[in-house]
């Protein structure tokens, strides 16, 4: 593992955002380390500075102190527009509200963090139909989002983050706006991804869906309480849930 | 970003909102449509004026007397201070090829076949004056014979008898004294007899001799001389119309009877057929310039309309402008993206500007019975504003999209 460097790296870092002349420390010396191929779960109730950690590692944000490595380059040194390289390129995001641009269509919402990337058009469009041929949405590649059922519409936004083939995908919640149905099949996804090699860091505040993984971050005041390990992780097929 | 890729794009978000894309672009639409109509009508009107006035141009000027302060100008006041032999020593001038003396008959009246009317005066002059007057045409007969009782009517004036005049027919000067001069009918003008066009002012047009009877006693002379108000001076051709001009002023202000004549304060005006134009030229573009202006308001509007649509479409795609930075999207693209977007609402609405502006000046032409003449240059003009209307109504609100903070857009509902 000494050539590729891990997919993200986070040494003491702290978080504190200035809340009129109030400082609040969001997260303070939090230090993890994401291998590639691995699964990973961050836990704790709101206020914990889950989406702060997820900012950071997300590469949306810097740290106010620590460092924060993806992909072997430190984001803190890096300009606005090269942290957006990096974020365009190396991470790959999965929101609880989906976030697809409603205009465009399924194929094209894949496609786009292609085109910040400089892809050739026949490249993107090739692509995006493998992907969408991946999360089993091949059919769909012309709707668009309003013609989708949520959990088709996750799916696309996990074919997105497939994209640009990133270090890291980062789900937020993923399953946060599903039924349950739905939210297994998202998971088994995930799963899928992670037999494949991609490495994932699934933010969540419940348990079960924390379980997928094979070790849960517990955050708590911004600091981490606990490492759980999973010795035997949910790992649903893809045909378990409909 | 590539510049295609915001355009597919910028195109699917104006789509997305069709009818607030079309009253954006209808506004920047009327905008450029009203600056077009005004400046075609402006053309169009100038076009008209100057062919009528300078239309079959001959080498001559009008000389006058009038004020020194007074507007120069055709209409300004004048009095008859040009003596026979003024006439004859300008005409005697090197490159003078022809000195046509004018002024008013004051009479009482018209009377013909029993109907006899109020008419206040006629114009007197030799008959080369219609060898030079520019507008109008003999439609029967011809010019008058100097030192004939023969006239010349326009139609406007023919038209004022109830029975029909014809060449050949008697008509009845009545004098201000009361007395009568009979004159044969020798010719009729057609309609057209004004430089302006439309306006029919009815004239009767005799020769001066025995018409004319403003008379003076020449200084120079000491005898009793026509006096003349106007003279319109034909110089041999159009390389010679300056030197006649100084030549005719170097004499006028030399040895002439009408410096005599004239007022202390009046001086003398040679006006070429280039200042008449030039005159007309200058007001219509200012009255061109008057109504363009009026118009350029309405682009202004217009174009205010496409920066708040703008500003309302960033708001609403704050979330959409998240996802676009989250999945790597730099700040350029963003300002690319909404800048497009505009520049695209700019350049339609300045589009259906230049077919609208168009139909309005094919419109008013026609209604104000004028040539049509399309300035051309006006549309390639139309589409850069449009352009510009565009950029600089995009720019503010494309920044402000541009900085927006992907952290603070994805929690934006």
């Amino acid at each position: 593992m000494s050539d590729v460097p891990d997919a993200v790296v986070l040494e003491g870092v702290s978080k504190t955002y200035r809340l009129g002349d109030q400082p609040v420390t969001a997260l303070s010396g939090v230090s993890m380390r994401l291998q590639r191929g691995s699964y990973t779960a961050v836990m704790g109730p709101s206020g914990s500075g889950k989406s702060t950690l997820m900012n950071l590692v997300g590469c949306l944000d810097t740290p106010t102190s620590g460092r924060v490595v993806v992909d072997g380059q430190d984001v803190a040194g890096l300009s606005d527009r090269e942290r957006t390289r990096l974020r365009g390129r190396e991470i790959g995001f999965v929101f609880q509200t989906f976030n697809l641009m409603p205009r465009l269509t399924a194929a094209e919402n894949v496609a786009l963090p292609m085109v910040f990337q400089g892809v050739s058009a026949a490249e993107r469009e090739l692509r995006a139909r493998q992907l969408l041929d991946r999360v089993g949405l091949a059919e769909r590649a012309t709707h668009r989002p309003r013609e989708l059922s949520g959990g088709q519409r996750q799916r696309v936004a996990i074919a997105r983050a497939l994209a640009n083939d990133p270090a890291l995908l980062l789900a937020d919640e993923p399953t946060g706006n599903l039924d349950s149905a739905t939210g297994r099949a998202i998971m088994s996804q995930f799963a899928d991804l992670h037999r494949a090699g991609n490495t994932v860091l699934v933010v969540t505040h419940e348990r079960p869906i924390a379980e997928h993984a094979d070790r849960i971050v517990h955050l708590l005041d911004g600091e981490i309480e606990r490492v759980e390990t999973i010795d035997e992780p949910r790992r649903p097929q893809a045909g378990d849930a409909s | 970003m590539n510049f295609e890729e915001s355009l597919r794009i910028s195109v699917r978000a104006i789509r997305g909102h069709r009818l607030r894309s079309f009253l954006t672009v209808l506004g920047v639409a009327i905008g450029v449509a009203a600056v077009i109509t005004f400046v075609t009508l402006g053309a169009s009107l100038q076009a008209d004026v100057l062919g009528e006035v300078a239309g079959d141009r001959t080498p001559s000027m009008a000389v006058a007397a009038g004020p020194a302060d007074a507007s120069p100008g055709p209409s300004g006041p004048q009095q008859a201070v040009f003596t026979e032999r003024d006439v004859a020593e300008i005409q005697a001038l090197d490159g003078v090829d022809a000195v046509v003396p004018s002024g008013d008959v004051p009479v009482a009246g018209l009377a013909f076949e029993g109907q006899t009317l109020g008419y206040n005066q006629l114009t007197a002059s030799t008959p080369a004056f219609f060898d030079y007057r520019t507008t109008a045409e003999f439609s029967a007969g011809g010019p008058y014979a100097q030192g004939a009782a023969e006239l010349v009517l326009n139609e406007p004036a023919a038209d004022l008898f109830e029975a029909n005049v014809s060449v050949g027919d008697q008509v009845a000067v009545v004098r201000p004294d009361g007395t009568r001069v009979n004159a044969t009918v020798v010719g009729l003008l057609g309609a057209s007899d004004s430089p302006f066009g439309g306006f029919a002012i009815p004239r009767v047009y005799v020769p001066t001799d025995p018409f004319y009877e403003t008379r003076l006693e020449s200084p120079s002379t000491g005898d009793q001389q026509r006096v003349y108000p106007t003279l319109t001076v034909v110089a041999e051709d159009f390389q010679r119309v300056g030197d006649v001009r100084e030549g005719v002023l170097a004499y006028l202000d030399g040895e002439s009877d009408a410096r005599r004549l004239k007022p202390e304060s009046y001086e003398f005006r040679a006006q070429t057929a280039e200042d008449v134009v030039d005159q007309i030229r200058s007001l219509l573009d200012t009255f061109t310039a008057f109504v363009t202006g009026i118009a350029v308001i309405s682009l202004v509007v217009g174009s205010i309309g496409i920066a708040n649509v703008m500003l309302v479409s960033v708001t609403e795609r704050t979330r959409e402008i998240g996802i676009m930075k989250a999945v790597g999207a730099q700040n350029r693209d963003v300002l690319q993206l909404f800048l497009v977007e505009a520049v695209l609402l700019g350049v339609v609405g300045a589009l259906a500007g230049i077919l609208l502006g168009i139909l309005g000046a094919v419109a008013a032409t026609r209604y104000a019975e004028l040539p049509l003449t399309f300035p051309y240059e006006w549309a390639g003009i139309a589409v850069l504003v449009g352009l510009l209307v565009g950029v600089v109504a995009g720019l503010y609100p494309a920044w402000n999209a541009a900085r927006t903070d992907p952290i603070d857009a994805l929690r934006y509902e």
